[in-house]
């Protein structure tokens, strides 16, 4: 066996190309031959000979009904695209190794290629990274596999707030704390509803992050935990205006334990004008005593 | 029949009987050029995934998914309410082919199409409980009600000196105090530190436990495949050299007799 992988290559095209005298392909030799052919060129660190032949040996594989080989060899395709830069194709190829790796029946390796895949391109395409991040929450929660879901949410949460998408951040954060409710992990549950509360008050959207404190206090065991009391500590303070009780809680330890990107936010608070609720809320009082008269 | 291979069966008789979905149909026959037909179309059918969204939240019993749900609701609302100007714009162009009455109906329907996004319940009025309970305990630092604060009036008794001693230890007390809290301070610091690294050891640990049960069966069935195997392997290989043994005795056997035919017709 020549170990020349451009020979070797071009013997494996000839395997697979049907003529008068080959009326079936032999994709057995055929995807040894690419494979070889791959790993020479993976070596040589011709990144795009390598890659294509990768691609080859991952179709060979399928047509052997093999998906799980099939789905390896793609994954080591991106892996070389992401050498190369060439980011499109990093996607496209992460998604059809997910894809075999579903074939398989096998969740946990598919949601894996696609976390890769939107670490690899989340700098880049970060809208690309975003999708494939909610696919691969997805397929894990078609799963019940929720426990493995709360990294990808966070590394989801995390482009957004690059992004500057807070309210698609504080939904992001709020699916982590339904998935951690769904296995009982009450701990990153709370910090996930405090973290959406401070995402929304970096925002400036006081009212939003009120009616977060309020929906999430439902859960009885949020309003005794400690990021509840922290959450309706930041809530009070920011409906009194008061600048200085903001920065004390910010600094405060329930916040340092949150995800970095989070802690960033909340030591930047309080942004833009805090004094004008109050006057909101008297308003409201007003109202109310002439309804009871 | 795996499941797998049950949704791609599926997947293609669907998609083989796709041209005899009427809605599909519908949906493919919307006219092209018309841009206000198109994007209220669009409006339209997320309003109503909306809208069965906020009835499914009625029947969540799972409080956290009411809460994410709510989130969804409200952002898509923003999103729509967002898209509603421009279909007005688009409302008041004119389109070849219809008529007046058409046009204004059009605004009409937009006006109604935002009432019915405004309108979509997304779990706004329900008020927090009270946390009274939470309030007033998370107190900060620790505070002696001392009214005294030195302010001894000399006026009102003799200073003994016992009396002055106690005021000496009174104040060093005082100074020392502040560096208490401060150590407290670290302290709590430092246990809820702890407390949170706890929690999350505690969640990894659970996160742990089912993958360790899955290694645990796929190990059982390896071992127990390969029990078998080896059993089934060592009855073969005495099988095999026993009948070799049979096929020695036998040429044996047939030898023996045919010296023993050679003798008796060299002797007859």
């Amino acid at each position: 066996m020549s170990s020349d992988p451009d020979k070797l290559v071009a013997k494996a095209d000839k395997l697979t190309k049907l003529t008068l005298t080959r009326w079936s392909a032999d994709w057995r030799n055929a995807t040894l031959n690419y494979e070889q052919a791959a790993n020479a060129y993976r070596v040589a660190k011709k990144y795009e000979k390598a890659k294509d032949a990768f691609e080859k040996a991952s179709k060979g594989q399928e047509m052997l009904t093999s998906p799980w080989d099939a789905a390896k060899h793609m994954e080591s395709a991106a892996a070389l695209a992401k050498e190369l830069g060439n980011w499109n194709d990093v996607a496209d190829l992460y998604r059809r190794a997910s894809e075999l790796y579903v074939e398989c029946g096998r969740a946990q390796p598919a949601s894996d290629a696609l976390g890769k895949a939107a670490r690899a391109v989340e700098d880049h395409l970060p809208d690309v990274a975003v999708q494939l991040y909610t696919d691969a929450c997805s397929l894990l929660e078609e799963d019940d596999k929720d426990q493995m879901a709360f990294d990808l949410y966070r590394a989801l949460t995390a482009v957004h707030i690059k992004l500057e998408k807070y309210t698609d951040a504080a939904a992001a954060l709020l699916r982590l704390g339904l998935a951690a409710d769904k296995c009982n992990a009450s701990n990153s549950q709370f910090k996930a509803y405090l973290s959406a509360i401070i995402v929304y008050l970096y925002a400036n959207d006081v009212k939003a992050a009120e009616k977060c404190y309020n929906d999430c206090s439902q859960i009885p065991a949020f309003l005794g935990s400690d990021q509840g009391r922290c959450g309706s500590r930041l809530i009070s303070a920011y409906s009194e205006g008061n600048v200085e009780e903001i920065k004390r809680v910010a600094q405060s330890s329930t916040i340092t334990h949150l995800d970095h990107a989070i802690i960033k936010l909340g030591r930047k608070l309080p942004t833009g004008e805090v004094t004008a609720v109050k006057a909101g809320t008297e308003e409201g009082e007003g109202l109310d005593e002439d309804d009871l008269t | 029949m795996s499941v797998i291979d049950l949704i791609t069966r599926v997947d293609s008789i669907c998609r083989k009987f796709d041209k005899y979905d009427v809605d599909k149909q519908a949906e493919l026959n919307v006219s092209g050029d018309d841009a206000f037909a198109r994007l209220y179309a669009v409006v339209e059918a997320e309003l109503d995934s909306t809208i069965e969204k906020a009835e499914s939240v009625a029947s969540a019993k799972n409080r956290a998914a009411v809460v994410a749900i709510n989130a969804e609701i409200r952002r898509t609302k923003a999103r729509l309410l967002d898209e509603i100007p421009k279909l007005q714009r688009l409302a008041m162009k004119k389109v070849r082919g219809l008529s007046r009455e058409e046009l204004e109906a059009r605004s009409d329907l937009v006006s109604a199409l935002k009432d019915r996004i405004a309108s979509v319940p997304d779990g706004t009025t329900t008020a927090a409980q009270p946390s009274s309970n939470g309030g007033a305990s998370a107190s900060t630092g620790i505070k002696f009600n001392s009214n005294y604060d030195g302010s001894f009036d000399s006026d009102y008794f003799q200073n003994t000196e016992e009396t002055d001693r106690f005021r000496q230890e009174y104040e060093m007390r005082k100074m020392k105090q502040s560096a208490q809290d401060e150590g407290l301070d670290v302290i709590a610091e430092g246990l809820d530190t702890l407390k949170d690294m706890a929690h999350d050891m505690n969640e990894e640990l659970e996160r742990q436990v089912p993958l360790v049960d899955e290694i645990d069966e796929k190990v059982d069935k390896a071992s127990s495949d390969l029990r078998n195997t080896n059993v089934r392997l060592k009855d073969t290989v005495n099988q095999l050299r026993s009948s070799r043994n049979f096929c020695i005795d036998i040429i044996l056997l047939c030898l023996v007799l045919g010296i023993a035919a050679y003798l008796y017709n060299v002797l007859k």
